[in-house]
């Protein structure tokens, strides 16, 4: 390096390093990627940059410059090199922003579609009607399909000759003793006779499960249906009770603002009977063209009652003592009234297409 | 029940005609009010005139030309084409400028050149009926000049209730009427059952060979009878309660029952044979020819009417072809029997004759009725006809029904509808239903009449009490029990059905019912290969569909079909539901064993669904792994062993075993029953018992986690083609107590040089200290040991 040689005074080395300084900086702001910063800093604080040559003519300078000298320097130096690290950092800020931009992806666009299913409606309104029981303090029971005519009938107060016995509404299986008759249940019912049975009192249940009937399948009817049995047996169940805990119910399936009135009917195993009516959820009452309601205001929903002292004896317990009341409600008619559906067909036609509208 | 507003107020006061509260007090009187159907003369400007004079036409044969008195005196020239009436019939007639239903307006118009201002109406053309032959011919003493609609008892409104199956009174206006009566506090005005008679004895001799089938027989004999139409307001009255006028004896009974709720019967008197009747059980395979002219056999729970040849009448069905009442009747025997409700309920459905009658006799049709309803048939029947009715009437009691008497306490109704009832208000509630109440301190004792047969017990009174106050005043409180719960296998469960989910699966609701092919697909098996403990539906929907199923798998193929046909590219759909079997449950031995399963199947690309690449079809594996999914999520271990039960495909699927029993099996269907089934392709498919799965453990304890660094390493085995991988992975993790994980990462076979290599990966870490080599070495020299007990050998180790 002839130029460095010729460097005498400490005026001609300011001049100098000034001049590498600049040069330097220049071309590191010139730099446009990481591999060009590594070639420039090799340039310019390398071991054949200008720096390092001032750094070697230190060693030929009087001891009375060199001082100074070593000074300008290093801080010329260490200027470079702050410029280095600065361009350094813009650069791979640089790099990860274009990185970023080139990896972008469409995020409307489902690129792995991850299956979902989903719970059949029917078990999605059994569990939400037992949840709503099990906090008013209900356990959930069940019991066999296949059931002895005497818990289906006989224990719920149900004559021999009573209609619902015959087999154009019952359906019959041959097991066992042909003294037992054995029938599929025609209602979830006899789970109450059995829970009774074996449980002392108080009893607060609800019994969801499939019940049978000889119907011809059509829009409004199945031979295999579901149903949700309640049944609560205390020392002081009133009349009111069973209307305050069905309006709970109500208000909680329906909504806050459903009102509930109840109309007497018969069942053999309740006495009194009634009918609860819950009042529409889509209209504002009677005289709408409600496609729901049909303009009436109320909606059928379920047959209530206080339990018969027949049922409470035939399970043994002391009707004197005790006293109850039950429910039973249609699990298909509740989803359909709730959901808008128009053939109870679709339960058990189990198309895809109906099963995975009712997410959530 | 359909019930006329004008007929019931025959018997009643009512403080209102207002629809919307009239139907309020039937539906909270508990019988529900189906639909109101409101009746007003569909027509404008028809009036009653009388034929006073008829020509024939001049230039036409078919009609005749009348001259009718429109009450002014004044005759009008009227073009008729009916030959049903002649000289002083009464008619309606319909104006020029009249509208009768249909929009059909009448004007003055010339028939072959002759006016006619106006057209006398036929029923049909009156909306009123279906008869056209002629036209209506009125009764004498209808008012000329007045409007049609005046002698129709219109406008009117009729309720259509549902009568509940306890409550044989309310099928009657009369009882209609008492439950009104009760409600709003009134009193009922019964028709009128007194008779003008002749003297005489019936030529009858009636005996009840059945007691326990007909508790009473009524009849008397009509005699002077002529058949003909009934009068226009009793036919009307038929017509809004849905039933058919026949003729004036038929509509009579008919009314009557409608009237009173007590059915009955006209004989024709000379068709009866020997001058007897006979109630007995039928004999098994006798046959009867009833009123429809259908041959009936009979069985031995029928009850029949014979005369001297034999049975004339199903009875309280149907009557006998041979002695019904015709054309050409004179002398008409009137029966009104009360029957044994379950042999009616019987008899009726076996014969599919149910109808206005069944339906009474069936919820139970009072005894002490029958002379009453007899008598106001005859009453009717005398008023409309004039007929002559014999003195002596005939009354067989074969069973005395007599008023019953309820001991009733205060408390039998506080503790159910609470302390708002005093004696006084429950004695005022029950006498406003014609009970007669004796109050004694805090007992009533309540005499019922007979025809309530549905109160025998305080029970009953308290239900009266309760629909009398009105369910609406009832407050609402709920009862404060011990605190409720999902039991743990409960709440499993819906892990399971939430995981499935999860998995991508939908739940499905199936019936149980199968045919013999889909049962034996995957029956229970017995030596010689016949399914076995069938549970059999007796009376089933179908024949091929009359046996439970063994497993839920029938149902779910049906549905991966039918979502196929349907252009679904995979299906994967699950069940959980009972399946049967003919053998003792351990739960309650005197029903067939119906465990709770746990079904999935699913066919076609299954799984994560990456854009542009499909996931692979479901085969084995997939089952396979479904189950591994199951067990770590219930925490359940499920060992799997190859199997071959039916069904399935039998190199490649697994029994699951838990606790050392086989509780199901996963892998595929078996190439024949997916053709049987009408599938295609693979099929993967698991079914188990719910009831393992879901049962509970004990709370688990926790293992320590080890803050140490862990060591991979990778072991590779030659095995024999047939051996379980899952028992290499055992038997080398057990080797050592270091193994943190271990798992099999690849499973390679040649089959052209016979090969079979297992490579597992295996992570070791201590909780005390950081392995050292010598560590490693030795656990892994272990590990190889055990893998050659088992006939593994080290790749690249020899």
């Amino acid at each position: 390096m002839e130029t460095t040689t010729s460097l005498t005074g400490p005026m001609d080395l300011t001049e100098h390093l000034n001049a590498v300084r600049d040069a330097a900086l220049r071309q590191i702001e010139d730099a446009a990627d990481s591999d060009a910063l590594a070639a420039v800093e090799a340039a310019v604080v390398g071991r054949d940059s200008e720096v390092a040559a001032a750094r070697r003519g230190l060693g030929q300078m009087p001891a009375e410059e060199r001082r100074d000298a070593g000074r300008l320097i290093n801080e010329v130096a260490q200027e470079i090199q702050a410029a280095l690290e600065a361009r350094s950092e813009v650069l791979a800020a640089a790099a990860q922003s274009a990185r970023i931009q080139a990896e972008a992806i469409d995020v409307t666009l489902d690129y792995q579609a991850v299956p979902v299913g989903n719970l059949h409606l029917i078990q999605q309104v059994i569990d939400e009607v037992s949840d709503i029981f099990v906090g008013l303090g209900y356990h959930v029971a069940e019991g066999p399909e296949a059931e002895l005519a005497w818990y289906n009938f006989d224990a719920l107060n149900t004559p021999a000759d009573h209609p619902s016995r015959l087999g154009m509404d019952t359906m019959y299986v041959d097991y066992g003793n042909p003294e037992d008759e054995m029938n599929l249940r025609s209602h979830t019912s006899p789970i109450q006779a059995r829970y009774m049975e074996q449980h002392e009192p108080p009893v607060y249940i609800v019994a969801p499960g499939r019940a049978y009937r000889n119907d011809t399948i059509d829009a409004s009817h199945l031979p295999v249906f579901h149903q949700i049995e309640g049944l609560a047996v205390d020392t002081n169940i009133t009349f009111s009770d069973l209307k305050g805990t069905l309006a709970e119910f109500a208000r909680q399936f329906f909504g806050p603002e459903t009102k509930v009135r109840m109309r007497p009917h018969f069942f053999p195993f309740t006495e009194p009977s009634a009918e609860l009516d819950v009042s529409c959820f889509n209209c504002d009452g009677p005289g709408s063209t409600c496609r729901v309601c049909k303009g009436v205001g109320w909606l059928e929903m379920l047959g209530c009652g206080m339990v018969d002292p027949n049922v409470l004896t035939a399970v043994g317990y002391d009707p004197d003592e005790l006293t109850g009341f039950a429910f039973g409600m249609g699990v298909e008619r509740l989803a359909m009234v709730r959901h808008g559906i128009d053939s109870i067909r679709h339960f058990i036609d189990n198309d895809v297409r109906f099963l995975e509208q009712f997410r959530g | 029940m359909r019930v006329s507003l004008n007929w019931l107020q025959d018997y009643i006061e009512l403080p209102t005609t207002n629809v919307e509260e009239l139907t309020r007090a039937l539906d909270m009187l508990g019988h529900a009010v189906e639909d109101v159907e409101h009746y007003r003369a569909d027509w404008t400007k028809v009036i009653i005139g009388r034929v006073e004079r008829i020509e024939p036409h001049p230039n036409a044969d078919a009609v005749r030309v009348t001259h009718v008195d429109l009450g002014d005196g004044e005759l009008q020239q009227i073009i008729c084409g009916a030959w049903n009436f002649d000289e002083g019939a009464v008619v309606p007639v319909a104006l020029p400028g009249a509208v009768l239903p249909g929009g059909f307006e009448i004007g003055t118009r010339a028939i072959r050149g002759v006016e006619s201002h106006g057209m006398i109406c036929s029923e049909r053309e009156l909306g009123l009926g279906e008869l056209h032959e002629g036209i209506m011919v009125l009764s004498d003493d209808s008012p000329l000049g007045a409007p049609f609609e005046s002698i129709l008892a219109l406008p009117d409104v009729v309720f259509d209730l549902e009568i509940t199956s306890n409550r044989p009174d309310a099928m009657s206006m009369i009882g209609i009427a008492r439950e009104l009566a009760a409600w709003y506090d009134l009193e009922v005005t019964l028709p009128d059952w007194s008779l003008a008679t002749v003297p005489g004895t019936p030529e009858l001799h009636v005996t009840i060979a059945a007691p326990d089938g007909c508790n009473r027989f009524v009849a008397r004999e009509i005699r002077d009878v002529e058949i003909a139409e009934s009068p226009l307001w009793l036919r009307e009255r038929l017509r809004k309660a849905g039933v058919r006028a026949i003729s004036n004896v038929v509509d009579v009974t008919n009314y009557v029952m409608l009237e009173l709720g007590h059915p009955l019967h006209a004989f024709d008197a000379d068709r009866i044979a020997g001058e007897q009747l006979n109630v007995r059980w039928a004999a098994d395979g006798e046959q009867i020819v009833t009123l429809d002219d259908v041959e009936r056999t009979l069985v031995t729970t029928d009850l029949v009417i014979e005369d001297a040849d034999g049975p004339t009448s199903l009875a309280a069905v149907m009557g006998g072809a041979r002695s019904e009442v015709a054309d050409d009747t004179t002398r008409v025997i009137m029966e009104a029997a009360s029957w044994n409700p379950a042999t009616v309920m019987y008899t009726s459905r076996r014969h599919d004759l149910r109808s206005e009658a069944s339906a009474r006799f069936e919820r139970g049709v009072d005894p002490n009725l029958a002379p009453h309803a007899d008598d106001r048939a005859c009453r009717v029947l005398q008023d409309i006809a004039g007929v002559t009715i014999l003195d002596a009437a005939i009354d067989v009691v074969a069973n005395e029904v007599t008023p019953v008497t309820i001991a009733m306490r205060l408390s039998d109704v506080t503790r159910l509808l609470g302390d708002d009832f005093t004696v006084g208000r429950c004695a005022t509630l029950l006498r406003r239903l014609a009970l007669e109440v004796t109050v004694d301190g805090d007992q009533l004792d309540v005499v019922v009449p007979t025809y309530r047969p549905d109160l025998t017990r305080p029970a009953d009174l308290v239900e009266e009490i309760a629909r009398l106050a009105d369910f609406d005043t009832f407050g609402e409180t709920v009862p404060t029990g011990p605190a409720g719960g999902l039991l743990p296998e409960q709440w499993r469960t819906r892990r399971v059905r939430d995981l499935l989910r999860g998995l991508g699966l939908y739940q499905t609701v199936n019936l149980p019912f199968v045919s013999p092919e889909e049962l034996a697909a995957f029956g229970q098996l017995d030596d010689t290969g016949a399914v076995t403990d069938v549970v059999t539906v007796r009376n089933p929907l179908r024949e091929d569909q009359a046996k439970l199923c063994q497993s839920l798998l029938p149902g779910l193929l049906r549905k991966l079909r039918e979502n196929r046909n349907r252009g679904a590219d995979w299906v994967g759909l699950y069940e959980t539901g009972r399946v049967f079997f003919a053998q003792p449950w351990t739960d309650d031995p005197r029903v067939p064993e119906q465990p709770m399963r746990l079904a999935v199947a699913v066919t076609g690309p299954y799984g994560t669904n990456r854009l542009g690449a499909s996931p692979p079809e479901a085969d084995a594996t997939t089952a396979l792994g479904l189950v591994s999914a199951l067990a770590d999520a219930m925490d359940i271990p499920v060992e799997r062993v190859p199997a071959t039960p039916p069904g399935y495909h039998p190199t490649r699927t697994a029994a699951l075993v838990v606790d050392g029993r086989v509780v199901g099996h996963a892998g595929e269907l078996h190439p024949d029953v997916v053709e049987q089934f009408e599938l295609t392709g693979r099929v993967a498919v698991v079914e188990l018992d719910l009831d393992p799965l879901v049962g509970t453990t004990p709370p688990r304890q926790m293992d320590p986690v080890s803050t140490y660094p862990h060591v991979d390493f990778d072991l590779s085995f030659e095995v024999a083609q047939e051996a379980s991988a899952a028992q290499l992975l055992t038997a080398t993790m057990g080797a050592s107590e270091l193994v943190e994980q271990a798992r099999v990462f690849d499973d390679y076979r040649d089959a052209d040089r016979g090969l079979r290599a297992v490579a597992l990966r295996y992570r070791l870490r201590a909780t005390d200290r950081t392995l050292e080599a010598e560590d490693i070495a030795g656990e892994r020299t272990r590990m190889i040991e055990q893998a050659a007990a088992l006939g593994a050998t080290l790749r690249g180790s020899e």
